[in-house]
């Protein structure tokens, strides 16, 4: 396991003849996903649009997304992971046993016409939101999902993408991504980039209480993380940058108010397929950018001290094995 | 193995003076750094206060020298790598311990009373560990990116056990006396897994090969196969093996058969996954 095989939205666009939407609602979540990008365009190799395109959706229950799509598939709640490895072993020819088929809701006849459909599509692009990664299983429904990707292309071209929501987070990976070779989950306390998901992410480390200072840019987690998180957000000294007041500016001891991001401030962010995109603001405001704030603190830093004895250097953990 | 018994020399004897308010790097606690160093030297080895480089004698009080015996006392739930790569010597723990006990260890014993955090023993090659307590996740597992998790050794965690137990593992045996949480022996190449007290869902999903034994009954993943219902032979071997640690398997035909059911599927993998039924064992 490892490595995402994807590509940019461009792509699908040109040549996608085989969609499919796993855990999302992208007709009221990503509204203008389907007619700019996925089932509507035509093009040079679909040039009949909509009718030389396959769209499947699953999901556990019927959503606004169904009308759009050819075959809609309900999964029964909490058997993604499950569904998602028997179409591993199927694409592999692997029998599994009807009993054990039926656990996940779905019928023989509906998967085995499924892994046809994938088979003989020219370009398969498979699309997974929150209800795939942020139920039972977590990273590893998605990781199921990004496997089934990854071999799906022994029979033809498959990709995989998450439908990611909110502004820019994509950008927060890709940047920690180049910088640090990590995406998210890193401790820089030995002065060099550690990787450990579940010790070093944001909202574990809350839980447990293992951090003595927060510091939030364009985000809110006074809003979506567990209470244990939120009441240790409340003990230690929060400092939120954000230009409205949300709930975590309201447990948070100092509140910055900052410019908005492609309003009043220009910047770089990046589409779901990782594609950078640059926003001009269209208005002025009286308040900083986040950039600017965070280039005085960073300023004030370097004026203090170095944090380690004269002499000292921080010992990497992985010299001593 | 007693652990008593393993040399003359009198312990040193660690006593947790005040908790760590971050977590508290400390890779330097293994016998192979303390057998050598004197006590003011062990006082003043460099410990990690989140980025902070501080002396042991922070946190700990120190007793005694120039031993491989280690004792700690005290809630050690935020000092993480101790016994990191040891590779002999002994290390006991009265109270909690944080993360990565024993990881990479090659040899020596580890034994905790008191529950344990995630990544015990991880990637260990060598070695015994025992925790009397309950033990997070990734027990014995692979780190994140790593193809292989423990390659050899035991693990005997006598409580509850997190997700994630025996990731990647690639030989050894990790024992969960209580009961475990999702994805036992994911992606597991080797090794074995018991499940006193059976597990939640999605054990052994992905497993390559490797042997993943339950004493209760317990969900399987949809890509497992019915193979055949008997008692193996060599579940005497292990039952022999873990005996010394009070731990029994049921083997005999007169008391049931194990169910053993192969997978997984969409690997495609030839792991073994043994189910008992019959009367239930007397552990």
């Amino acid at each position: 396991m490892g490595g995402k095989v994807t590509c940019t939205l461009g792509e699908v666009k040109q040549r996608a003849d085989f969609i499919i939407y796993w855990g999302g609602n992208p007709a009221e979540c990503h509204p203008r996903h389907f007619t700019k990008y996925t089932i509507m365009q035509k093009s040079k190799f679909l040039p009949r649009g909509r009718k030389d395109r396959t769209m499947v959706l699953v999901d556990i229950r019927e959503t606004k997304s169904v009308k759009a799509a050819d075959i809609f598939l309900q999964v029964r709640p909490g058997r993604d992971f499950e569904l998602i490895t028997i179409l591993r072993a199927m694409i592999k020819d692997q029998h599994v046993a009807d009993e054990q088929l039926a656990e996940t809701g779905l019928a023989r006849d509906v998967l085995e016409d499924l892994v046809a459909r994938m088979k003989s599509a020219k370009f398969g692009c498979m699309f997974f939101g929150m209800g795939l990664s942020m139920t039972r299983g977590k990273h590893m429904n998605s990781a199921a999902l990004l496997t089934l990707a990854a071999e799906m292309n022994a029979f033809t071209k498959f990709v995989a993408m998450p439908m990611r929501g909110h502004g820019n987070v994509t950008g927060a990976d890709v940047i920690m991504r180049w910088q640090t070779g990590y995406p998210f989950g890193i401790t820089f306390n030995r002065g060099y980039p550690r990787y450990n998901p579940g010790e070093f992410s944001t909202v574990d480390v809350l839980v447990r209480g293992d951090c003595d200072a927060a510091f939030i840019i364009g985000a809110d987690p006074g809003a979506t993380m567990p209470q244990p998180a939120i009441d240790h957000l409340k003990r230690i000294p929060t400092i939120v940058l954000d230009p409205h007041v949300t709930h975590t500016s309201r447990l948070a001891r100092v509140h910055i108010t900052t410019a908005p991001q492609g309003i009043a401030a220009p910047g770089t962010a990046y589409r779901m397929d990782e594609l950078p995109l640059p926003l001009k603001p269209a208005l002025k405001s009286p308040y900083p950018t986040d950039e600017e704030v965070v280039r005085r603190i960073n300023a004030a830093i370097a004026d203090k001290p170095f944090w380690l004895p004269e002499g000292s250097q921080p010992q990497m953990l992985t010299a001593q094995v | 193995m007693n652990i008593a018994a393993a040399t003359e020399s009198p312990p040193v004897t660690f006593r947790l003076r005040r908790p760590p308010t971050v977590p508290l790097e400390a890779e330097t606690l293994t016998p192979d750094v303390i057998e050598r160093l004197s006590n003011a030297e062990i006082r003043s080895l460099i410990v990690y206060h989140g980025k902070r480089q501080l002396p042991l004698s922070e946190f700990f009080d120190v007793e005694g020298e120039r031993s491989d015996r280690l004792e700690l006392h005290g809630d050690l739930n935020k000092v993480r790598w101790i016994g990191r790569a040891m590779s002999h010597g002994s290390i006991t723990v009265h109270g909690r311990v944080g993360m990565h006990l024993g990881a990479y260890m090659r040899g020596g014993e580890i034994e905790v009373h008191g529950d344990a955090g995630d990544w015990v023993g991880a990637e260990m090659k060598h070695g015994f560990i025992r925790v009397r307590g309950n033990a997070g996740g990734q027990v014995g597992a692979a780190y994140r990116g790593s193809l292989a998790g423990m390659k050899n050794g035991l693990i005997i965690i006598d409580g509850t056990a997190g997700l994630e137990v025996g990731m990647r593992m690639r030989r050894g045996t990790i024992v969960i006396g209580g009961r475990a949480k999702d994805f036992v022996g994911l992606q597991m190449k080797g090794g074995t897994i018991v499940l006193l007290e059976g597990a939640e869902i999605r054990a052994g999903a992905w497993m390559n090969r490797g042997t993943i034994i339950s004493l209760q009954p317990i969900q399987l993943m949809p890509t497992f196969a019915f193979a055949a219902a008997y008692n193996p032979m060599f579940m005497h071997i292990l039952s022999r093996h873990l005996q010394p640690h009070g731990i029994a398997l049921p083997c005999a035909a007169s008391e049931g058969s194990f169910q053993l059911f192969s997978g997984d599927l969409a690997v495609p993998g030839k792991g073994e996954l043994f189910v008992w039924e019959g009367q239930s064992p007397a552990i």
